[in-house]
């Protein structure tokens, strides 16, 4: 299929049409209104079914309907909408759905800005909404990604039955990429498996509820919970390293859009013999620990990057459980790090782990992988297990 | 008024010949054509040829990637910029200051332009000003890169010609190709989008103005069949992780003395 030219938003409303998502519901905010404003257009087009809600809350209520009765639906919102939405997706993971929720983050807290920032990190991997539940959440750091990891959210959500969420700036959201799409058509409808409210007519009847007054069977739904998230992080762990396979002074850990900033200043400092790798989680959570580890011990020291106030930095640390320094700076309100400004932080880091220039000379930097994951893993990386045939 | 813009080496026609009617342009199109990165080399073109220039930015449905993004780069070329005030640049909101009013009707040496939101509903606020206009001349150009979902047919095109029709209350006058994938456009998606407003002009007796190509493949043997002149782009509207290969437009300071929090079209070192 040719490439298109695509704005994120626009990318994420597609991509979740060629998976097969025929409802969407979601109330427009900036930066990521275009994600609606598009589906509006196409989902009637494949035969599907868009609503305007009155208010993220209502359509975080009607996504759990949606998925309750076995379709496959989508919502999006920025951080505000986000949060206005964790209520419903506490119900959602509560009652094994499956749902795909996109954020496009914006400056905070509170109205904060429209410009993009990385805030939600912890709100997305740590505490999204009340209870002991826990969203999958994907980190895409190009347009060509987040139509991946948007494929990619709905075959998880399904796989486990639980909520999962991608993350992006609103850079991510905003900004125009080439594009090609994995799936060609719209992909074949959700399997309502044994637990889709689709008509009780010839079998039992079942309830999709979380109101559980009996302690001991409340605390069997926990447990539940608490097995499927095992099984995630032991199965679904995605990351991206960049110019690690030759030795490194240093490791730089960033996601998503501010990882890119990053590599292009990886790749001058490679050019100048300074030998820095990168460390992307693509699942922030499941966050790759084990990966992230090792890739910390082969370094001197860490820095890690954030378009917001440090809210990754301890899951880096956790880690490496203390075993290297690691520092730490973050830009928020909506202002991005220039290549310049990633430079100085990383020779401020590399100067403190007492490294200099490679000695071996100037080395090359690493082939430019934008948009292609490295493939450390095959089975863990970006992108659909198989494409899917069109419906 | 005769102008000419844009010196390409070619054994077709050269420039971009400029009509008395061309004095007020509006640029328009849907999301993502590039209208803004047309615009804005348009008018650095244009000053190249001592037209005064002043181009206003109007886009009130994006809230990144706009003109006013590139505002230093073009007072550096003597371009007046109009643009909401510094403090309301990042607001999201619909501001339309009073200078556009003025700018309706320019004098003999002067060429305006308007860079307008996409697709018709950036083309709305347009129509507030048909009255205005009254019967003065002006050009709307309908921006088109066949790469863009919705625009990539002939009817497409013509449906989006029709929406911003409706909506602006004016006419389209010109189409402005401008096919491409950023760093991926080849000669062949330049030339498929050719070809389609070639369609879109036998169909709607509409003219193809020009096309556009970024420098390194504007000469392009493949070009050479265009039977329309080539607007050479240079690209400002940049993501921060992109450096800008325009040396000369390198500066360190940014709109409105601020940070730019997203591209940093103006060149950084």
């Amino acid at each position: 299929m040719a490439k298109v030219l695509m704005k994120g938003n626009e990318a994420i409303g597609e991509a979740a049409i060629r998976a097969g998502c025929v409802h969407f519901f979601g109330y427009p905010i900036t930066p990521q209104s275009e994600v609606p404003e598009y589906l509006s257009k196409r989902l009637p087009e494949v035969g599907g079914k868009y609503v305007q809600a009155e208010s993220e809350v209502a359509a975080s209520n009607m996504i759990y309907g949606s998925a309750g009765v076995g379709i496959r639906v989508l919502t999006t919102s920025s951080s505000p909408g986000i949060s206005l939405m964790a209520e419903g997706l506490s119900y959602i993971a509560a009652c094994s759905l499956p749902v795909v929720v996109v954020n496009i983050m914006r400056a905070g807290p509170g109205l904060g800005g429209i410009l993009p920032a990385q805030g939600d990190y912890l709100q997305a991997v740590k505490g999204t909404g009340h209870g002991d539940f826990q969203l999958v959440v994907l980190a895409p750091a190009s347009v060509q990604e987040a139509v991946n990891l948007v494929i990619l959210a709905f075959e998880l959500a399904e796989k486990y039955l639980t909520p999962v969420m991608v993350i992006g700036d609103g850079m991510i959201g905003q900004m125009m990429e080439p594009v090609e799409f994995p799936i060609e058509g719209v992909g074949p409808p959700l399997d309502p498996g044994d637990w889709a409210l689709n008509g009780a007519r010839g079998r039992d009847k079942r309830i999709i509820n979380s109101l559980h007054l009996d302690p001991e069977y409340c605390n069997k739904i926990n447990m539940d919970l608490k097995a499927k998230y095992d099984r995630i992080k032991k199965n679904e762990q995605r990351w991206e390293l960049y110019n690690c396979e030759k030795p490194y002074d240093l490791l730089v850990c960033a996601f998503g859009m501010m990882s890119r900033i990053c590599k292009t200043a990886i790749d001058e400092l490679a050019q100048a013999g300074y030998r820095v790798g990168l460390f992307r989680p693509i699942s922030v959570w499941p966050f790759p620990y084990a990966t992230c580890k090792q890739a910390m011990q082969k370094a001197k020291r860490v820095l890690v990057l954030e378009m917001n106030m440090g809210q990754m930095v301890e899951d880096i640390q956790l880690a490496g459980q203390g075993t290297r320094e690691i520092d730490f700076f973050g830009t928020a309100g909506g202002k991005v790090f220039s290549p310049d400004e990633s430079k100085e932080k990383m020779l401020y880091s590399l100067k403190q782990a007492g490294a200099g220039k490679s000695r071996a000379g100037v080395s090359q930097p690493s082939s430019k992988s934008e948009g292609k994951p490295k493939k450390k893993k095959a089975a863990k990386t970006a992108g659909p297990a198989k494409k899917r045939k069109a419906r | 008024m005769k102008g000419r813009v844009s010196i390409v080496k070619r054994t077709k026609p050269k420039n971009i010949e400029l009509f008395p009617s061309d004095r007020l342009i509006v640029v328009v199109g849907n999301y993502g054509s590039g209208k803004t990165e047309v615009s804005v080399n348009l008018a650095i073109a244009l000053t190249a040829k001592r037209f005064s220039v002043s181009i206003a930015d109007l886009d009130i449905v994006n809230p990144y990637f706009r003109c006013r993004e590139a505002r230093i780069l073009m007072e550096k070329h003597d371009i007046r910029v109009v643009v909401p005030p510094a403090a309301l640049t990042w607001a999201d909101l619909p501001i339309i200051v009073p200078e556009i009013k003025g700018m309706l009707n320019p004098k003999e040496s002067q060429v305006n332009l308007f860079d307008v939101g996409g697709d018709e509903v950036g083309a709305r606020l347009l129509s507030s000003f048909a009255d205005t206009l009254g019967d003065s001349p002006y050009a709307l150009w309908q921006v088109i890169n066949s790469r863009r979902p919705f625009t990539d047919t002939v009817e497409g095109c013509l449906k989006m010609k029709a929406g911003i029709e409706s909506t602006s209350r004016m006419k389209v006058t010109g189409l402005v190709v401008n096919s491409h994938l950023m760093q991926e456009t080849t000669p062949e998606v330049i030339l498929e989008g050719y070809h389609l407003a070639r369609r879109v002009s036998e169909l709607s007796g509409v003219p193809t103005r020009f096309i556009t190509a970024m420098d390194d493949l504007a000469d392009a043997p493949e070009l050479l069949e265009v039977e329309v002149p080539i607007l050479r782009l240079k690209r400002y509207m940049l993501p921060p992780w992109i450096r800008p290969d325009n040396e000369e437009d390198e500066t360190d300071e940014t709109p409105a003395g601020r940070t730019v929090p997203i591209g940093r079209p103006q060149g950084a070192k």
